[in-house]
């Protein structure tokens, strides 16, 4: 590993800082659905109850979602190619798996990947563990094709993994990373699955839109993400929503 | 189109008495998302809010000021909104909600975690829920999951289940279909002009019937069946304009290898694929359904066919529920227009691993095959099997590799072993199929097309070589990681079965 100014612990570190600035997702559509008016309705009866072990990997905890964040990853990450359809992010044998019960989700993270060729001589988990050591996976172009099945985003995110950095994404892949909150999706502004390889320690700077490769000593810009960024932070589309008050929150 | 006792002019008035009346009833109720218990109080706010029709104005064909495609005009519609451009997020009523035994579960889960565990669906006649996936499994979590859809059926009253219990014996299961996007069109949930979500990302075959039709997740389906609604986002159109006779080798799974091919895995992405032309407006529904079935295979959000006297006619004995097709203005605006010369094409295949990966049949005669797959949403309908059979017919010969077949439902079963091949003389499928060495026709479900639990019948275990008129070949897509999955239309399929080889069906049928 190249000596790197910036220090790191060898466990990956999640940091975010805030600004208060407030900019909701669908703010523009003023007259489509006003969550807000269910909110003088009767809701005692609206129950929360989201098991510690279902929090998207990538929220940080506590939160709050009406505000702007710098996001940080760091870590190690996982290098693929192109088209990594959801067959090889999790293959349909693994699809009994509920994402919604607490247990399956763990369980589905420790297959993350799994449908990946032998070509692929680093598995992204290893044999007996539960969870990945690559917080960061690095892709090609139209990640996440394939089926529209949720549990490829949430088995990346119950491994341990933060955000995929990819060239593109399919469409529904990126749609359901977002309304879980399991990953950030974030697009690249080059081929940067050239460009690192698997176990590079890098650093993604959410608010710069910075790839810092510190094995490597390079610097790559990210696209932004945009007002994707803030509902992933939230925890997916419920939990943003209840927090900028677009429905009511549960107590 | 004579036979409809609608009104399929593309001139007809874009909003009728009959929507109005129901966009009112929608703004006082669907927009709630509490309990139904508390609707009596829910619906007396929500009636302030001001629904909003004002603004709205007939938008089809005709001296429109905004031209629109059929595609932003079924989002317009659903949104209550005059007109609608690519790019304009919407919040859209829902029509119809499918899901099935592998993402129900997980919908379930969300809806329950978000509404309440006391919550209702925003509408039990528009959830559509299809045990398909895991059903002929000894795999316990997968029959599970059939008890979870059925308890919640039962707990929220869901109309349209089709439910199994008997896995034994499918016939014994009156209510059970089979593969989810065929079982939609069978029972008449696909109607013109509407918009149909599903947890599945094979919904886009609904696009057939000139419908808006995709998939999504879990997280959003339990949105929808709370809220009945979702945020989409419109795409841009791109047309594809087929022309020419159809030369009598060749399917509509042709016709979109060719497509994905041409515009590759991601060319689509984001965007609608609207199908058009002479050579369109001859395909049967079917071979429409194969069409749109593999818009997700080049990325696309939905595929779609304008409705026409083969759709009315199919939907006649189907449904009763009143549709309003929309079609494209003249003057919409496209993307990208592709024209293709329909009669000039030749059988393909898309190689492994990616099904852009396009090739002339006739240029994969030398690869050696291990077996041959004919079944799925794509290729398992009634008219894939007698294409098959029309092949195996011509020849008079016996497969050489063992040739395993999986009808999508129930439906396309009982056809097998009813409908008259036409020149056979009577002979029905099943028994062209026995004749030729095929493996006795399947119990009706997804099957192998995505490997699913190890038992699974036709499952890839070994690391072979497949020709089948699936959607996927990506690495593992049927089982074997290392498994090679040549897709195929059911022609090219059943002549590779009787060579052993990937063989050009104009080797038996001329």
């Amino acid at each position: 590993m190249a000596a790197s100014s910036i220090s790191f612990s060898p466990n990956s570190t999640f940091t975010t800082s805030r600004n208060p600035k407030i900019k909701p997702l669908f703010s523009h559509f003023p007259n489509s659905l006003n969550f807000s008016t269910a909110a003088s309705t009767p809701r005692a009866t609206i129950i929360f109850s989201r098991a510690a072990s279902v929090v998207p990997r990538a929220t940080p905890v506590d939160s709050p979602a009406t505000n702007e964040s710098s996001t940080t990853f760091h870590g190690l990450c996982y290098v693929v190619g192109d088209n990594i359809d959801t067959d090889q992010i999790i293959p349909a044998e693994y699809l009994t798996l509920v994402p919604s019960k607490p247990d399956e989700y763990e369980k589905l993270g420790s297959y993350a990947l799994i449908g990946l060729p032998s070509t692929y001589t680093t598995r992204f988990i290893d044999q007996n563990e539960m969870k990945t050591k690559y917080k960061i996976v690095i892709g090609g172009d139209n990640f996440g094709c394939g089926s529209s099945r949720e549990h490829a985003p949430v088995a990346l995110g119950a491994a341990g993994c933060t955000a995929v950095i990819a060239e593109s994404y399919a469409r529904i892949f990126f749609r359901n990373s977002v309304s879980t909150g399991e990953i950030y999706p974030i697009e690249s502004e080059g081929r940067l699955c050239e460009e690192c390889s698997t176990g590079d320690v890098v650093t993604i700077e959410l608010a710069e839109s910075r790839l810092i490769n510190h094995t490597t000593g390079k610097e790559y810009k990210l696209k932004p993400i945009g007002d994707a960024g803030p509902v992933i932070e939230a925890g997916g589309i419920f939990a943003y929503a209840r927090k900028t008050g677009m429905i009511p929150s549960q107590n | 189109m004579a036979s409809s006792t609608i009104s399929p002019a593309p001139t007809s008035s874009f909003i009728n008495n009959k929507d109005l009346g129901r966009f009112c009833f929608s703004s006082a109720s669907q927009f709630s998302i509490t309990k139904c218990k508390k609707s009596t109080v829910s619906k007396k706010i929500m009636s302030v809010m001001a629904p909003q029709q004002s603004e709205r104005r007939p938008a089809t064909t005709g001296s429109v000021k905004n031209a629109m495609t059929m595609t932003e005009k079924i989002l317009a519609r659903a949104s209550e909104k005059p007109q609608l451009s690519p790019g304009d997020n919407v919040w859209v009523n829902i029509d119809v909600l499918m899901t099935h035994d592998v993402c129900g579960p997980g919908s379930i889960g969300i809806f329950k975690k978000e509404f309440g565990e006391d919550a209702k669906v925003w509408d039990c006649e528009k959830v559509v829920i299809i045990p398909d996936h895991y059903i002929f499994t000894s795999d316990e979590r997968a029959n599970r999951n059939v008890d979870i859809l059925r308890d919640f059926c039962t707990e929220q009253n869901i109309k349209y289940f089709y439910d199994i219990k008997d896995l034994s014996n499918f016939k014994a299961n009156p209510d059970y279909k089979g593969v989810c996007h065929i079982a939609l069109a069978q029972e008449g949930h696909c109607r013109p002009g509407e918009v149909l979500l599903g947890t599945d990302s094979h919904t886009c075959t609904a696009g057939a019937f000139g419908q808006f039709a995709t998939g999504i997740g879990n997280t959003d389906a339990g949105f929808v069946l709370g809220a009945g609604k979702l945020l989409l986002k419109v795409p841009p159109t791109l047309r594809f304009v087929m022309d020419g006779e159809m030369p009598d080798y060749l399917l509509a799974k042709d016709l979109i290898l060719q497509i994905i091919g041409e515009i590759s895995v991601a060319g689509a992405t984001y965007k609608a694929m609207e199908f058009l032309g002479t050579t369109v407006e001859s395909l049967n529904m079917e071979e429409r359904m194969t069409l749109c079935n593999m818009v997700v295979e080049a990325g696309g959000k939905n595929g779609v066919v304008p409705a026409d006297g083969t759709t009315f006619k199919y939907l006649e004995d189907k449904t009763s529920v009143a549709y309003e097709p929309v079609y494209s203005d003249d003057q919409a605006s496209f993307l990208t227009e592709y024209r293709f010369d329909v009669s000039k094409l030749e059988p393909l295949v898309a190689k492994p691993h990616s099904p852009d990966n396009r090739a002339l049949a006739r240029e994969c005669k030398d690869v050696k095959i291990d077996r041959v797959y004919i079944g799925s949403c794509t290729g398992g309908k009634t008219e894939d099997f007698l294409a098959a059979a029309k092949v195996f017919l011509a020849s008079g010969k016996k497969v050489k590799v063992p040739t395993f077949l999986v009808p999508a439902t129930q439906k396309v079963w009982m056809d097998l072993y009813t409908l008259p091949v036409p020149g056979s003389g009577g002979k029905t499928c099943s028994q062209i199929f026995e004749e030729a060495g095929c493996d006795t026709p399947a119990s009706p479900s997804c099957g192998a097309c995505l490997g699913g639990p190890k038992d699974t019948y036709a499952r890839m275990n070994e690391p072979m070589v497949c020709v089948s008129t699936t959607n996927r070949n990506f690495p593992g897509r049927m089982g074997h990681k290392e498994g090679q999955i040549y897709l195929a239309s059911p022609y090219t399929a059943a002549a590779s079965a009787l060579t052993g080889y990937v063989t050009d069906p104009r080797e038996f049928l001329q």
